[in-house]
């Protein structure tokens, strides 16, 4: 894409230099001279250039907090994410994370190996090979490895609970939803670090996939799954005859209906918690009620707001694996404090990169809240 | 820089017919000379040899060359030649990659198409590397022309000796109110039978008096910070009570004071009594009263009588109850640790009675005993009467798994039989029986003196102990003669074990403080057991004695003597390079998490608060040893390992394959 | 493919011991199959997981890394922090369906010049069993 054509697809030249974006980054307030409206003026000034070679390219969380205040519609994300791809394209990159196995797990994935990625499968579990309902694991088996303990980046998690803990649900609800060994990563870090031809070979993968088991709905825990392949399937291959669903959509829906019940007192660990806004599943997605619907429907547990919460949360600090830095753990000690500071017991968040970027800040921190998911928080306080 | 144009340099040698039987040297020098940065390739009979090197010179003049790459033999053997090459011409000596295209290529494969093939891939991963290769420094720190050596057994004393006399400046650090150590309780020492204490005191002295040696008795090393060079140390120095400059050693004090042959004395390992007011022997050094703290009734209960009588009894007005423990701080430039051993514990076998039964003693305890300077003035009396019959058992606590000692003492068999000889001696009627597993006199004049025991009519029976049991006011010794094949039980009226030589108790708490390590045996462990024995990991720091491993003391003062000269030797080359390869920590993306410092066996990435509550490691080049265990262990990549950098790697990989 | 699968094969082999070790086989002449290239670091535990995972995406059939004996680590502990980390990476491995078998950690001293060939020459004909790992490698 030339730089001309970058502008036009993202509406760039509506900028107005006001600055909301950049008072609204919350990586512009750890690093002063990341300026999300520079960028935008650079490119409007034909600098391309100077930009792709800017590292700081890479330092933006994709977390949407600028676009959603822009008040002329600039396309911020799509944006950085083109202009990411013209780096990529010469041979520039972002400093990643772990060394980049993340990353290199999911390009990996797009080769013709058969997995093993149901290993977490326990005989308590209903899972079919086809059916209506597809359960989209996403990259948990992965996380565990790398984030679990003992992993080789422990932080003190078990992502691979999330999903059993989803059957678990799913099963209780009436679903006995298809886990597939032949999913891939649905590609969104390879489409946002500027990848485009990774993401695509990892998503036509996962539609072949979704369509030989017969399954007409997708059910996402992951927020980025959800999105991408909600929004980014069908803009980048085509509408897709299923629809997708997150698991706090079903999950208030049943509530609301009377179908799901949790036990009396069910939460004895927590008392008060407070809600965390995934960005994925706040700004992008705007899921915003739903999850506070539920916790606040588990007995015992009462529900208190962080200062900055729903369209206004800030980023767990880190996104696509990519230039994860001290600005990243400062944005994360922060909300974590901001959390604190609630009152609050437990920090709910409801995904699984949250999750792990929140813990990894609270290494060797001084940080007292405990992160729950709120998958595993509603699976262990079912009637 | 980036900007800087990246010109590689590709010399492939024929190693004579070495490389070039099995390799197609031209193939491989044309098939590399396309690869992006490449500007010139070449081949070349022998690389190495001046004409060789001369050849790369010529080329970073004329070509501008400013990376190179040999294909040759192992870096193993030649890179230290090629960086000293590209060095004459001006290039920094790390902008060379080696491709070993010998040892492990042409050496181990047949087939010419294969090896070649393989030679070019080589070759192709060493350009890769080359052309993100970076210039490093290569940095120097300066050698504080001071030592420090902790412990004062005959290695400490030897060692400080040694560097003092060199014109060093030596802190000798000792935790007990006199030097000496072990060697200072032995009565004479084998093979030679000279008195411990004729050939020691000297020494002491010596130590006492000499200009450049500062003593810190009575006192303990309690921080150490920085590196080889500069080492930050702490010493804590422990009250004496006692006023160092007006004590005169006269030993009123201890006479009038009020537990006088009350208190166990440590040093004739609970065979004799002392004051609360003491001093350990008498010829100790320094010939200084010490009060201790622990017993003194006026220090533990605030009232001696209606005043303390050793400060009534001093005629110098030595006795000061007011004093303090003192910190002194010492920039040191190495370090020599000669903390010595710890004797066995006999209890921990409780089947030979030791604890139990009075005449059962360990080998340490019948050196006071027998020692004229001892508590019994040197007579050995079980009960008032002569010995009859006197028992020695070797092994004690050495080669038995079953305490978790799987090595040898080494000085057990020898100081058995010395003992032995020295109860002939005195007692020449006295029965003398030694149950022994293995015989192992291997020193100079050890083999002698074992014969020369034996002739004395000392008798050696093949056996291990099984078990010692009282049998009216005597003992009954149990074992098995295995030579003859049966059991034997011998009568005895004195058994003396022959204790081995253990770590010290609190080996671990020395090892955090200096950061270095211990072998599975639980002694400190040697750089390289066989050629850098009386290193450490720790650049700077070096062991000596029998903390390192059991050793009887002519071991124990050459390797003192190794010690001291490793620590002169940097001391008087005044600096020391610093490696080159080594990590670095980007502090905008490090996240403070502290995995460096956890994986780090030297201590050298550190936290340090950048701004209020942000932590940021950084790694100090002088300890660094660039293993790149830290750079593994950081989440965020914000540690770059110089040379063996991602990027260089990643790239490797893909050329190679 | 008409002639036999080759299996590509990267090694990492510590600059003290395993390095050493395959120079002594060079020194001795011991032949061993040409599939493997090595990398040299200066001790395995600077091998990340990365660095195993970046060689099989470029189409390594198999990677083996050797390092001193335990107790032999010139800096002390390296082999040991990355036996921990290579079990890691086998089980990641095995899940990506590149299958653990392809990943190798071995430790080879300097002076078994021997076994470094018999370790290569062996771990060669595992991996020419496996055949060729389905990604780059294939073309
Ligand atoms: C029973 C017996 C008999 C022996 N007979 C003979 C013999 O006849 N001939 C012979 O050659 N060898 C003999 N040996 C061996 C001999 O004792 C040793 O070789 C010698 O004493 C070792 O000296 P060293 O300086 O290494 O240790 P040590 O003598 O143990 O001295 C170490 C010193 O360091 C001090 N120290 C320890 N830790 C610290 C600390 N943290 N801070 C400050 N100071 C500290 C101690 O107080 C001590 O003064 C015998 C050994 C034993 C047990
Ligand atoms: S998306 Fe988030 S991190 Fe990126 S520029 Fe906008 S506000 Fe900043
Ligand atoms: S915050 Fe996330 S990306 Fe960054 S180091 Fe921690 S786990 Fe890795
Ligand atoms: S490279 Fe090794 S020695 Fe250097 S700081 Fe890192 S872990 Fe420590
Ligand atoms: S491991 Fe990395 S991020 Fe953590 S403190 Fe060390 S350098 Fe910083
Ligand atoms: S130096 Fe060989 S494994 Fe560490």
């Amino acid at each position: 894409m030339s730089l001309e054509e970058i502008i036009k697809d993202t509406k760039a030249y509506y900028c107005l230099g006001c600055g909301v974006c950049t008072s609204s980054c919350p990586v512009a307030r750890v690093i002063p001279s990341f300026s999300p409206r520079l960028l935008v003026e650079k490119a409007l000034f034909g600098f391309g250039d100077e930009i792709i070679s800017d590292k700081d390219l890479w330092s933006c969380l994709i977390c949407g907090r600028c676009a959603s205040r822009c008040p002329s519609g600039v396309d911020y994300l799509n944006f950085v994410r083109e202009m990411r791809m013209e780096a990529l394209s010469k041979g520039k990159e972002g400093l990643l994370a772990h060394d980049g196995i993340l990353n290199t797990i999911m390009e990996l994935q797009s080769l013709n190996l058969k997995q093993d990625r149901n290993f977490w499968i326990t005989d308590d579990l209903e899972v079919a090979d086809a059916g209506e309902y597809f359960y989209f694991v996403g990259c948990l088996p992965y996380f565990d490895l790398v984030f679990g303990e003992g992993g080789l980046c422990d932080v003190g998690i078990r992502s691979i609970e999330r999903a059993r803990n989803t059957v678990r649900i799913l099963n209780k609800i009436g679903i006995k939803p298809v886990v597939s060994n032949n999913e891939r990563c649905c590609g969104h870090d390879l489409l946002w670090n500027g990848d485009l031809e990774g993401f695509k070979r990892l998503a036509e993968l996962n539609l072949k996939t979704i369509k030989e088991s017969g399954a007409k709905k997708v059910i996402c825990v992951c927020p980025e799954g959800y999105v991408t392949l909600k929004r980014d399937y069908p803009r980048f291959l085509g509408e897709q005859d299923i629809e997708v669903i997150q698991l706090c959509q079903i999950l208030a829906d049943e509530l609301r209906e009377g179908k799901l019940k949790f036990l009396e007192n069910a939460s004895v660990d927590y008392k008060k918690v407070t809600f965390h806004d995934p960005c994925s599943l706040g700004r992008i997605a705007e899921i915003y009620e739903e999850p506070r619907e539920i916790i606040s429907s588990i007995p015992g547990i009462e529900l208190v707001e962080m200062e900055r919460n729903r369209v206004d949360a800030v980023c767990c600090g880190t996104s696509g694996w990519v230039n994860c830095s001290g600005c990243s753990k400062k944005i994360q000690t922060e909300r974590l404090k901001e959390a604190e500071e609630t009152g609050a017991d437990a920090l709910i968040t409801a995904c699984p990169k949250c999750e792990i970027h929140l813990n990894c800040a609270k290494y060797n921190a001084d940080l007292k809240i405990r992160i729950k998911d709120i998958t595993d928080l509603v699976a262990e306080s079912l009637a | 820089m980036e900007s800087e144009e990246i010109k590689i340099g590709v010399y492939v040698c024929h190693c004579g017919i070495n490389i070039g039987s099995t390799v197609d040297v031209e193939q491989v020098r044309d098939s590399v000379s396309e690869l992006p940065n490449v500007s010139i390739s070449r081949d070349f009979k022998y690389m190495c040899s001046d004409p060789g090197q001369a050849l790369i010179r010529k080329d970073i003049e004329e070509r501008g060359l400013n990376r190179v790459v040999v294909a040759a033999c192992s870096p193993r053997m030649h890179e230290p030649t090629f960086r000293k090459t590209i060095q004459q011409a001006g290039l920094n000596p790390y902008c060379v990659e080696i491709a070993n295209i010998r040892e492990q290529c042409s050496w181990v494969h047949e087939d010419k198409a294969d090896a070649t093939d393989k030679a070019v891939k080589l070759v192709c991963s060493a350009v890769a590397k080359a052309s993100l290769l970076e210039p490093l420094e290569e940095k120097e720190v300066e050698i504080a022309p001071r030592a420090l050596v902790i412990g004062a057994g005959i290695a400490g004393i030897q060692a400080s000796l040694d560097i003092a006399d060199a014109g060093f400046q030596v802190y000798l650090v000792e935790r007990e109110p006199s030097i000496g150590g072990h060697m200072a309780q032995l009565d004479k020492t084998f093979p030679t039978l000279d008195c411990s204490a004729c050939i020691m005191t000297p020494k002491m002295v010596e130590v006492e008096r000499h200009p450049n040696i500062e003593l810190l008795t009575y006192s303990k090393v309690i921080e150490v910070g920085g590196y080889i060079g500069n080492f930050n140390v702490k010493v804590k120095k422990k009250p004496r009570y006692i006023n160092m400059d007006r004590c005169t050693g006269c030993g009123l004090c201890a006479e009038a004071c009020r537990l006088k042959g009350r208190i166990t004395s440590e040093f004739d390992v609970g065979m004799g009594k002392r004051s609360a007011s003491y001093i350990p022997f008498p010829y100790a050094v320094p010939s200084k009263y010490t009060i201790d703290a622990e017993h003194c009734l006026f220090l533990t209960k605030g009232k001696c009588g209606k005043s303390p009588a050793c400060k009534d009894a001093c005629t110098a007005d030595a006795v000061e109850f007011e004093q303090k423990e003192e910190i002194v701080e010492l920039d040191i430039g190495t370090i020599v640790v000669a903390t010595g051993f710890d004797l066995f514990d006999a209890t921990e076998k409780p089947e030979y009675g030791y604890g139990l039964y009075d005449n059962v003693l360990s080998g340490l305890e019948f050196e006071r005993l027998v020692s004229s300077s001892g508590p019994t003035q040197g007579k050995i009396a079980i009960g008032g009467k002569d010995p009859k019959d006197v028992v020695f058992v070797q092994c004690v606590g050495s080669r038995d798994k079953s305490v978790g000692n799987e090595y040898c003492s080494r000085v057990c068999c020898m100081y058995t039989a010395k003992q032995a000889y020295l109860i002939h001696e005195k007692l020449p009627d006295a029965r003398l029986t030694i149950f022994y597993i293995d015989i192992r006199a291997f020193g100079k004049g050890f083999e002698e003196f074992y014969d020369r025991v034996r002739e004395e009519g000392v008798r050696y029976i093949r056996g291990n102990v099984s078990e010692i049991i009282k049998k009216g006011d005597r003992l009954l010794v149990m074992a098995e003669d295995t030579l003859l094949g049966e059991p034997i039980d011998v009568e005895a009226d004195l058994v003396v074990l022959a204790t081995g030589i253990v770590p010290r108790a609190d080996v671990r708490e020395l090892m955090n403080l200096l950061k270095i390590s211990q072998s599975p045996d639980g002694f400190l462990l040697e750089a390289h057991p066989k050629l850098r024995p009386v290193d450490t990991a720790s650049d700077g720091i070096y062991i000596a004695g029998c903390c390192q491993g059991p050793k009887d003391i002519p071991d124990t003062v050459a390797q003192a003597k190794g010690a001291a000269s490793s620590a002169m030797t940097k001391m008087s080359q005044g600096k020391v390079k610093v490696e080159a390869i080594i990590a670095s920590v980007d502090p905008f993306i490090c996240r403070g998490c502290g995995r460096c410092v956890e994986a780090c066996e030297y201590g050298a990435p550190e936290l340090q608060e950048a701004e209020p509550g942000i932590l940021v490691s950084e790694v100090n080049d002088s300890l660094c040893k660039g293993c790149g265990a830290c750079a593994v262990a950081c989440p965020c990549r914000a540690i770059s390992m110089k040379h063996f950098k991602n990027e260089q790697i990643f790239s490797q990989i893909e050329a190679v394959i | 493919m008409n002639k036999g699968f080759e299996p590509n094969i990267v090694g990492f082999a510590c600059n003290w011991c395993s390095y050493a070790g395959a120079d002594l086989a060079g020194t001795s002449r011991i032949k061993y199959p040409p599939n493997i290239k090595i990398i040299r670091v200066m001790c395995t535990g600077r091998v990340t997981p990365a660095f195993i995972l970046k060689s099989f995406q470029n189409g390594a059939d198999g990677v083996l890394v050797a390092g001193c004996h335990p107790g032999d680590c010139h800096y002390i502990a390296g082999n040991l922090k990355c036996e921990k980390i290579m079990d890691v990476v086998k089980r990641l491995v095995g899940i990506l369906g590149i299958g653990k078998e392809r990943l190798r950690l071995e430790w080879v001293s300097a002076s078994e010049g021997g076994r470094f060939a018999d370790v290569v020459t062996e771990f060669t004909e595992q991996v020419r069993e496996l055949g060729p790992l389905s990604g780059k490698s294939q073309g």
